[in-house]
């Protein structure tokens, strides 16, 4: 689904080259939970950048969804991210002068789809994580734990096939951090692919694979046996498991 | 997936509404801008049709033909000096020269700022009110000379023509006037005014014999400017002004020839004031033309401000919302509608503007109409206005909407 083949990236001045990613491979296959930790500077955004087709890389091979990224020029690649991508932001990146609905409303337009079914998309994803009866409330208005909630039903109201989150829960009390998790679990278990750059080791520990960065290269890759327990759980009691989450972060 | 078709698909999702939401957000600077509109646009279209309305009257024909044409004074100062004689031996020296059409003797010309003028009536008596007219005092050459048409009628013959001394008070018996003059006196036959007879000084008669097409009197910035009567009388005076018309290009050539055929024909005077009916026009709308200047300067720094206006707020803006804008290309926006956004937040401003400004510009037309005598603006400079300080806006935006497009999407996971 997800497939990177000796990407190379490198950072270019006047005087300094910055090899950000060399030879990096991974592959991430449908219904993954990635976490990806490292140290500072060892590259996680860099990869996450590529794989949110955020920017370019120099070598390499990397599909997306059976796309050949290398090939797309930047309105391609623009509508790749707004039908298969959907992003969580460390700083939730929410628009200060747009009311929730319409923050939640910004993908959706440049997706094409028409009033009706845009209105129905951003009150069912706003209903999932607990705030429909305030989006006409600006984020302001609203606590950090909030606003990442709105980040992420804005993420999830175009259907994506991947999640790439980028620190989700670093702007968030531990709390809050572990209600978030909670809820990209559950959104993992109903099918959507997750990759989360992260440095809680804690929170990593919670996905499926951890991917670890050192020096722009993967170097370790290890499978979390308690995703699998966890994950049976919100299964075997989905109502629960639903809700749980979202009451937890509207406190 | 429900995907919209066609104009709807544009029409839905092009922002208007949260851009408009978020705009009442954050008015300050956007009024700030609207009213910059609004008053551009108020001085920009009161300023223009000012400037129309005065290059319109600039190019009125004055009826004579001005690219062939030219005039020179004659002033005797001996005290022997024969007027009437030098006039008639400089008349008959002036049609003789090859490439002269025509010259006359006449008190005053078109478009020099100098002239006389008498008032007509249709009936005799103080009582009754006349029509203002400006008096050319010409010989039969005048037609021909001055290059003006005869609609009806007839002309001057040579045994009309008086000689009219300094103190004379009574007038010739008969009179030639243009149909502007013949319209007002004789609403509805203009025509018909020949052999009628109309009124000098309240009660001596003058029998209209002729009607011309146009000819203008000697103040371009009087209303009835066209009202003109030319009257049969060759003037005894020291002074003499001749009005000479030459074949086409011979003008230059000629002007030089009459200065010097003058100037030894008779010692006991001086020539002077000799100028062509070009520089005569050039100096009678000077005001018109400095005013026309200054309007456009005006005009011009005024749209450079406010194109500079918005250039400057989209660029604040711009760098104001980096993180926003790259969270927008995150999501999917492409470059293209990101131009489109902020070519679309200039066009909801503008709109403010210019609807503000609609409201300004006849207010202010209302106070010059009422201050300076002119006439209301005419209605569709109303929306041409509009429509020029919609491209002002959507062209001084366009620079800041581009770069904002280039701003990358991986600025939306930096943290600063």
């Amino acid at each position: 689904m997800l497939n990177m083949t000796n990407i190379k990236k490198i950072y270019r001045t006047d005087s300094i080259e910055t090899h950000a990613l060399r030879e990096f491979n991974l592959q991430v296959d449908e219904g993954d939970f990635v976490a990806v930790t490292g140290p500072s500077g060892s590259g996680k955004t860099t990869f996450l950048n590529i794989a949110g087709l955020l920017e370019t890389f120099d070598e390499g091979c990397f599909e997306l969804d059976g796309v050949d990224i290398s090939n797309q020029n930047d309105t391609a690649r623009s509508r790749l991210r707004n039908q298969k991508i959907g992003f969580i932001f460390q700083s939730f990146n929410l628009i200060p002068d747009l009311n929730l609905f319409d923050n939640v409303d910004v993908p959706l337009r440049y997706r094409g789809f028409n009033r009706q079914e845009r209105k129905k998309r951003i009150e069912q994803s706003l209903e999932m994580v607990g705030l429909a009866k305030r989006m006409r409330h600006l984020p302001a208005q609203l606590s950090g734990g909030q606003q990442q909630r709105v980040a992420i039903a804005r993420a999830l109201a175009g259907e994506p096939r991947f999640l790439l989150a980028d620190e989700p829960t670093g702007n968030l009390d531990s709390s809050m951090a572990q209600s978030v998790m909670s809820l990209l679990k559950e959104i993992n278990t109903n099918g959507t692919t997750i990759i989360m750059v992260t440095h809680d080791t804690e929170l990593a520990a919670q996905a499926k694979r951890n991917i670890y960065v050192r020096d722009g290269k993967v170097s370790e890759i290890t499978h979390s046996d308690q995703y699998a327990g966890d994950a049976s759980e919100l299964l075997e009691d989905d109502t629960e498991s639903t809700l749980s989450p979202v009451a937890a972060l509207s406190r | 997936m429900t995907h919209s078709k066609g104009w709807s698909f544009f029409a839905e999702n092009w922002e208007v509404g949260p851009i408009f939401r978020a705009l009442l957000r954050n008015k300050v600077g956007a009024m700030l801008i609207a009213l910059q509109i609004a008053f551009t646009m108020t001085i920009i279209v009161n300023a223009i049709y000012i400037i129309v309305e005065r290059s319109q009257k600039m190019q009125r024909p004055s009826g004579i033909d001005e690219a062939n044409s030219f005039f020179i004074s004659s002033v005797g100062f001996s005290n022997n000096f024969n007027g009437l004689a030098t006039t008639q031996e400089d008349l008959n020296a002036l049609r003789a020269i090859n490439g002269v059409v025509d010259a006359i003797q006449i008190n005053a010309v078109p478009l020099s700022g100098s002239g006389w003028s008498m008032g007509l009536q249709t009936q005799p008596g103080a009582e009754f009110d006349g029509t203002g007219a400006a008096v050319y005092m010409v010989d039969e050459h005048a037609l021909k000379a001055l290059d003006v048409a005869l609609i009806a009628g007839e002309n001057f013959s040579a045994t009309d023509i008086q000689v009219r001394v300094s103190s004379q008070t009574h007038w010739p018996d008969k009179v030639i006037i243009t149909l502007a003059m013949a319209n007002k006196l004789f609403p509805q036959e203009a025509l018909a005014a020949v052999g009628k007879t109309v009124y000098i000084n309240d009660i001596e008669p003058m029998v209209v014999s002729g009607i011309i097409d146009k000819l203008q009197a000697p103040w371009v910035g009087w209303d009835n400017v066209e009202n003109v009567m030319l009257t049969p009388e060759i003037r005894d005076s020291k002074s003499s002004r001749y009005f000479i018309r030459t074949t086409s290009g011979e003008r230059d050539r000629i002007m030089t020839e009459v200065e010097t055929l003058l100037a030894k024909s008779n010692p006991q005077r001086i020539i002077k004031d000799m100028h062509t009916l070009d520089e005569t026009r050039l100096r009678a709308y000077r005001d018109n033309s400095a005013m026309i200047r200054i309007l456009i300067t005006v005009m011009t720094i005024l749209v450079i401000i406010t194109g500079l206006g918005i250039v400057g707020l989209a660029s604040f803006s711009v760098n104001q919302r980096k993180k926003q804008i790259g969270t927008r290309r995150a999501l999917g926006a492409s470059q293209q509608a990101i131009v489109r956004y902020f070519m679309l937040e200039n066009l909801l401003i503008s709109t403010a503007g210019v609807m503000i400004g609609a409201i300004f510009t006849v207010s202010l037309n209302i106070v010059l109409v009422n201050a300076f005598s002119l006439a209301p603006i005419t209605w569709y400079y109303i929306p041409l206005g509009m429509i020029a300080l919609w491209l002002v806006g959507q062209l001084a935006v366009y620079g800041p909407a581009k770069k904002a497009a280039s701003i990358a999407p991986a600025i939306a996971t930096r943290s600063v």
